[in-house]
């Protein structure tokens, strides 16, 4: 990210109030086509205006479309759309198929996409599904059979086995060694 | 002949080169009044006071009658184009327009056209109404109460406001005031919905209002915009008017007890049947919020219930 996005508009990918629940309606209300009679810049965008604007006002009734000439300056699409959002476009050089698919791409969108930074790629209005977190939530249900003070659940938690613990250990293991020393001369014995 | 006349051009050619050449010496064509007069000119705009904002239907690329007919398709409506032009005519307008030709010195100022007040109401009266009979066929189990804070809230001039800008009102709409305020955008969403329902029927008009405001029911969370103030005994009086058995309220869990991050589990239940439960900092608290969540199911308005439908026909005439 460069620092000149710091001062760029900001914020969560929103749908418009109430759009995709209801009807159908073309976000783009209204589209001005500025360019220049004369300069050879505005070439793509004449022979648009020639061969494909008819139909595209046609396809497109909801959309007010002004053409607008104005004399040497560059031409430019300029968008408005029902949110109050504008988009807009200089398309100096740009060919007929560019011009056509700009235009397409003016009249599905909202609002002028590349120019808001996202602060996260998702969006929820209900972000826990489960709730909130509570100190109940995903404890063992036995827990609540239990009563309090447990000497088994209270008591210290221990890694290594104690010194005594040990000792009890080494003793048992001496008394079974003994033990299996004198099983085995009896057992000679019978042979 | 051609000889001398190829030898005339070489000798204009030299001459122009030499031209071009003597011209360019030590001039890189940068102009350097640019900068400076940029720098004036944004210096004189910082000074300036706010600018007030420009009116759309001010501008040349401006033409009212296509606007009107743009509106009625983009929502494919059919609107009578007469009394869509009526519905946007706020009666500041009118006035406005009269005292502009008395100052020009007109003596009997005479403007023609009719104004919305009448829609106004009629409309008014219609969108409450079918607000109303949506949300009870949408919602059938809430209480009286409950519609009435929904309807309110889909009815206050915030969200008439909103659903109005929404459709593109904002730039057609005449009155006198720049910019448009929240109640014009109000009056003229519900004077849209009087003149649709003189154009086609109310039946029509109650489509209009489904999809362009009740949908902004769609991403809220219902409980937030109504909840019950005593939740515990709502739920009582609805389980024993249905089961004829008194609700419990037992503590299910608690934990940091007298400390300030004290937690209870309250569940109730019906005849020793789980209903449901709900967390609290207090006992009284948790109770409560148990009461809400399982209210908020048997109403529908809960966030795991199944979503409100925004596909109803609605018969509002019969």
């Amino acid at each position: 990210m460069s620092n000149k996005h710091l001062f760029q508009k900001f914020g969560f990918l929103r749908a418009p109030f109430g759009i995709g629940v209801g009807r159908y309606v073309c976000q783009l209300q209204r589209i001005t086509i500025k360019f220049c009679k004369s300069h050879g810049c505005s070439l793509g965008i004449r022979s648009f205006l020639e061969h494909d604007l008819i139909d595209y006002a046609k396809q497109n009734p909801g959309v007010v479309v002004y053409v607008k000439p104005r004399r040497h300056r560059s031409p430019v699409l300029k968008a408005e759309y029902l949110n109050g959002e504008t988009s807009w476009i200089c398309i100096a050089n740009f060919s007929r198929q560019d011009i056509i698919q700009w235009m397409e791409l003016l009249k599905t969108q909202y609002h002028d996409g590349p120019a808001l930074r996202l602060l996260k790629l998702w969006h929820t209005d209900f972000p826990s599904i489960q709730g909130p977190w509570t100190p109940f939530t995903f404890k063992n249900p036995s827990l609540n059979q239990i009563k309090f003070p447990d000497k088994k659940i209270g008591e210290a938690l221990k890694f290594k086995p104690t010194a005594t613990e040990e000792l009890i250990r080494l003793f048992e293991e001496q008394q079974e060694a003994e033990k299996f020393d004198q099983e085995i001369p009896v057992q000679k014995g019978v042979s | 002949m051609n000889g001398l006349q190829l030898y005339l051009q070489s000798l204009l050619n030299i001459k122009h080169i030499y031209n071009v050449l003597t011209a360019n010496v030590g001039y890189r064509y940068i102009k350097r009044w640019v900068s400076p007069t940029q720098k004036e000119i944004t210096r004189r705009k910082r000074r300036l006071p706010a600018q007030p904002e420009s009116k759309r239907s001010n501008f040349i690329e401006w033409n009212r009658n296509s606007e009107i007919y743009a509106f009625n398709t983009r929502l494919s409506e059919k609107f009578d184009t007469e009394k869509l032009n009526q519905a946007f005519t706020h009666k500041s307008y009118i006035l406005d327009e009269l005292k502009k030709q008395q100052e020009m010195g007109i003596e009997e100022p005479k403007f023609d056209i009719s104004h919305n007040e009448e829609y106004i109401e009629k409309g008014r009266e219609i969108t409450s109404e079918i607000v109303k009979k949506y949300l009870k066929k949408s919602l059938p189990r809430l209480p009286e109460v409950g519609i009435t804070a929904l309807h309110d809230y889909l009815m206050s001039e915030q969200m008439l406001a909103t659903a109005s800008s929404h459709i593109g009102t904002k730039d057609i709409i005449l009155t006198s005031e720049h910019p448009v305020s929240q109640q014009t955008l109000a009056q003229t969403f519900v004077a849209l919905v009087g003149a649709l329902a003189e154009s086609v029927n109310v039946d029509h008009a109650s489509a209009f209002v489904r999809d362009f405001l009740i949908v902004g029911l769609a991403n809220k969370d219902l409980t937030e915009i109504w909840c019950p103030t005593k939740p515990f005994e709502l739920l009582n009086d609805v389980i024993s008017a249905e089961r004829k058995i008194s609700i419990e309220a037992r503590l299910i869990g608690q934990a940091g007890k007298n400390t300030i991050l004290s937690v209870y589990h309250v569940g109730i239940y019906a005849n020793k049947e789980y209903l449901g439960s709900g967390f609290g900092e207090t006992i009284a608290e948790a109770k409560d919020v148990a009461a809400i969540n399982i209210l908020a199911q048997i109403y529908g308005l809960h966030h795991t219930s199944q979503p409100l439908r925004f596909n109803e026909e609605l018969n509002v005439s019969a």
